[in-house]
């Protein structure tokens, strides 16, 4: 028996700290890449802020410059991403709500998972200060992206593959799967070819990969130069990367199998799979790829909605009411 | 004999006489729970006391961190607030056990079973007919004018007839050596897995000892528990058991998680139930709704359901005392049960047993003066500066003032606050509280105990926790042993003088009992 608000704090443990964990990895490849492209070439920062969700969001002066011109500062855009306050889904304030969820769900998983987690929220917040300058953060942002895989090691190793473990697995796979549609959708603008020949295009598509820890994978799997169509279809449609979208469906489809009445969530998931698997990527890579990611994305959280109305919060008359327990 | 000394314990001196453990040592003028007049140690705590005397200051410490880490690993916490959030706090918890004989404890064993029977039928009669009322035996206005007192309870038949499951008595050792009962928490007693995990952390901290002492076992309580819980079930069947925690912000969460855990059954809060038009209750789950039949619940009676009690409760289940009354789930306690641990009903126990049961009582009340008798009022104003003073509805320790510590403002606003309310004032003397040994700053020194035992009742039959959670207060002189006010705790030992023959002898001389 699995309470279903168990469940739900179980699945937000795993979204969260793949959020953390994704979130530094981007901040620390987006930190490279900078460094690699000419003066006068910025990566710029808007992207950043536009993958950690909060782009457009009404309130655009988060690392603006105050010089009216809009341009982002690095140290604000990378200060508002990694631990701002008034951000809810900076990764320390994702490690929070993941030590929070972990807490309420303490009795359903192992205990090293629950200290893991609240050490490394306990850690990453004392040595806030450090992320102000580059060399602090590239250890503040080591720490965050070991921690986490130190999580997903524990529960890998420890926990009963039963039916909490689906969920955390669950969250974990819709929460990447969303990630690597939106750091493709931030960066599409630039990904998309405005010159017919551009020098930095490979370095561009480069950088979308390292921040998926795709590169090395990209690398040996494909023989081709890292360019639109090839690298979209590796981060799309590889079904032996797990930070693809299409395998991180279908490690949804294959977790929720194990979980009871799960037609709608399932349906859901093959609805997102085929129309990531049906993706033109040749073409997406020239034109139109941020309205077809707007669809992926869309597409993800319909499986997301299916998940919550059919475990997390039914209303009471859609219940299937069981019988007395035996 | 000479050649149990390989077992660790020292050599007894060539006058056979027993070496200090502590020299400096001295509980005067309390009654000692390890040390008897003369300075020599009680028999059942003479091979504890050798172990100490062969380990120095060094090697205690030791093994006061070694339980430290102990703590700290298996993560026994209790739950204390600093303004936002409650911090887990590793568990108190002095390496120096408590010794109390099989026998001394039998006697106590059954003298809280007949407590708790009386208690059972009184609350019993409380809803019902009121015979005990009638009868004079107490007075209607601290029945149906208690704070406790739950009209919605009248006329609801329990399993059983019995409320009050779980017991958990506040025992005090006076000067004479006398177990007293100073309080019965019928409500919602915590504590029992402090007592489990204090065991567990000595039998790492001492492995040796329990060679040598036959102690007996604490972990029969959860199989116990877990078999009360099954027995009051209103349906035939395995039935489905859940724990009502109020949720991670209470104090006692650590032991909610850590009993249903131990119980194998899942710990719920108020949202994840309903009452469902068929008028039973359910929790969900991600099968669907699953029926539940009975409920430990670890949430205050006036939080249980918003449509009878408080309606700005979030922590409750709407509709769960209709269930309840119904007859379609189990509360345990039941709601209500409280009534019978006001401060002012304390006194009246002794009369109860003897009205409901025809027996004496076996375990002696504290004194107890009532500021609503107008010459028992007199006397308590007049001695106010050797008294304790409580309020009637308070529980914990809320609101008690103790004369002895009082500074004269303080006595003089008490005295004018019992006056003003004399009937929700009781007064008892100050028990002057049994001392244990205690590691207080690498020193050991005599610290006051209580001790907490559980007791348990349902159809079934009933069950005592051997020994119970002794609670120490780690200031010296302090009589406060709340683990929230800066008390620890020691592990209690229940051994069988008989069962020990020869196995704990290595240390006794002449003059020892066999």
């Amino acid at each position: 028996m699995l309470l279903a608000r168990m469940a739900e704090s179980i699945y937000w443990s795993g979204r969260y700290l793949e959020r953390a964990e994704s979130t530094a990895r981007i901040v620390q490849v987006h930190t490279d890449a900078h460094m690699d492209l000419p003066v006068g070439e910025d990566v710029g920062w808007e992207p950043l802020l536009a993958i950690a969700g909060t782009a457009g969001d009404g309130d655009g002066a988060h690392g603006r410059e105050g010089d009216g011109s809009g341009a982002v500062v690095e140290h604000d855009a990378v200060h508002y991403v990694l631990c701002a306050p008034e951000n809810p889904s900076s990764v320390l304030a994702s490690l929070e709500a993941a030590r929070a969820n972990l807490r309420t769900a303490r009795p359903a998983v192992p205990r090293e998972v629950w200290e893991a987690c609240h050490g490394l929220w306990l850690a990453s917040s004392e040595h806030r200060s450090e992320t102000s300058t580059r060399d602090g953060r590239v250890q503040w942002l080591r720490r965050v992206v070991a921690g986490c895989q130190g999580i997903a090691g524990i529960l890998a190793g420890t926990m009963s593959r039963d039916e909490a473990q689906s969920f955390f697995a669950i969250g974990r796979s819709l929460e990447r799967a969303e990630l690597t549609t939106r750091v493709l959708d931030a960066r599409s603008a630039n990904l998309q070819p405005h010159r017919g020949d551009d020098p930095y295009e490979a370095v561009r598509w480069m950088a979308v990969l390292r921040s998926l820890a795709a590169y090395q994978p990209f690398r040996r799997a494909m023989p081709a130069r890292p360019q639109g169509g090839a690298t979209l279809r590796f981060l799309l449609q590889d079904d032996r990367f797990p930070r693809a979208v299409s395998a991180c469906l279908s490690d949804v489809r294959s977790q929720l199998k194990q979980l009871p009445g799960t037609e709608e969530p399932a349906d859901a998931c093959t609805t997102a799979a085929l129309l990531v698997s049906a993706a033109p990527v040749s073409r997406l890579a020239l034109r139109g790829l941020d309205e077809f990611l707007e669809r992926v994305r869309l597409a993800v959280v319909e499986v997301h909605l299916a998940i919550e109305s059919t475990y997390f919060r039914p209303p009471l008359a859609r219940w299937p009411a069981a019988a007395p327990a035996q | 004999m000479g050649g149990r000394t390989g077992t660790g314990m020292p050599a007894v001196t060539a006058a056979g006489e027993v070496p200090p453990a502590w020299p400096s040592y001295d509980p005067d003028p309390f009654f000692d729970e390890m040390v008897g007049p003369g300075g020599a140690p009680r028999p059942e705590a003479a091979p504890l006391w050798n172990l100490f005397a062969s380990l120095g200051p060094q090697a205690l410490a030791e093994r006061q961190r070694a339980a430290d880490r102990e703590i700290r690993s298996i993560g026994v916490t209790f739950t204390v607030y600093d303004g936002t959030e409650g911090v887990d706090r590793p568990w108190p918890f002095d390496i120096i056990p408590r010794v109390l004989p099989a026998p001394v404890w039998h006697d106590i064993e059954i003298g809280l079973v007949q407590r708790l029977n009386a208690l059972n039928l009184f609350i019993d009669d409380v809803y019902h007919d009121q015979r005990a009322v009638d009868a004079g035996v107490v007075p209607a206005a601290l029945v149906t004018g208690s704070p406790n007192f739950r009209p919605e309870c009248v006329g609801v038949d329990p399993a059983g007839g019995i409320w009050a499951h779980i017991c958990g008595s506040d025992l005090v050792r006076d000067g004479d050596g006398v177990f007293y009962v100073l309080e019965d928490n019928l409500r919602v007693p915590s504590g029992m897995s402090y007592l489990l995990e204090n065991r567990l952390v000595a039998k790492h901290v001492f492995p040796e000892l329990f060679r040598h002492y036959s102690v007996e076992p604490v972990d029969p309580f959860v199989g116990r528990l877990a078999g009360l819980l099954a027995s009051v079930s209103p349906t035939p069947g395995d039935p489905t058991v859940v724990v009502l925690t109020p949720g991670v912000y209470n104090a006692a969460y650590a032991e909610h998680a850590f009993l249903a855990q131990q119980l194998g059954v899942e710990l719920v809060e108020g949202g994840d139930m309903a009452v469902l038009d068929d008028g039973c209750l359910y929790v969900r789950t991600i099968e669907g709704l699953v029926r539940v039949d009975v409920v430990y619940r670890r949430v205050d009676d006036l939080f249980l359901d918003p449509e009878v009690f408080r309606s700005d409760s979030l922590l409750g289940v709407p509709g769960l005392m209709r269930a309840w009354r119904a007859g379609r789930v189990s509360l345990v306690n039941a709601p209500g049960a409280g009534v019978a641990d006001d401060k002012g009903i304390y006194a009246f126990v002794p009369d109860l047993i003897r009205f409901f049961l025809d027996e004496e009582p076996l375990l002696p009340n504290v004194p107890t003066y009532r500021c609503g008798d107008p010459v028992a009022l007199r006397s308590v104003l007049a001695d106010l500066g050797h008294l304790v003073a409580k309020p009637t509805d308070g529980s914990g320790g809320s609101g008690i003032v103790v004369g002895t510590q009082a500074t004269p403002a303080e006595l003089a606003d008490l005295a004018d606050r019992i006056s003003a309310d004399p009937d929700r004032w009781v007064a008892q003397p100050v028990v002057p509280l049994s001392t244990a040994p205690t590691l207080c700053a690498g020193e050991v020194a005599p610290r006051h105990v209580d001790l907490r035992p559980f007791t348990l009742m349902g159809p079934e039959g009933a069950y005592v926790t051997r020994g119970g959670l002794t609670r120490v207060a780690l200031a010296s002189g302090a009589l406060v042993v709340n683990s929230s006010r800066g008390g620890g705790s020691k592990d209690t030992w229940v051994v069988d003088p008989i069962a020990d023959d020869g196995r704990s002898a290595p240390a006794a001389g002449p003059g020892a009992p066999a």
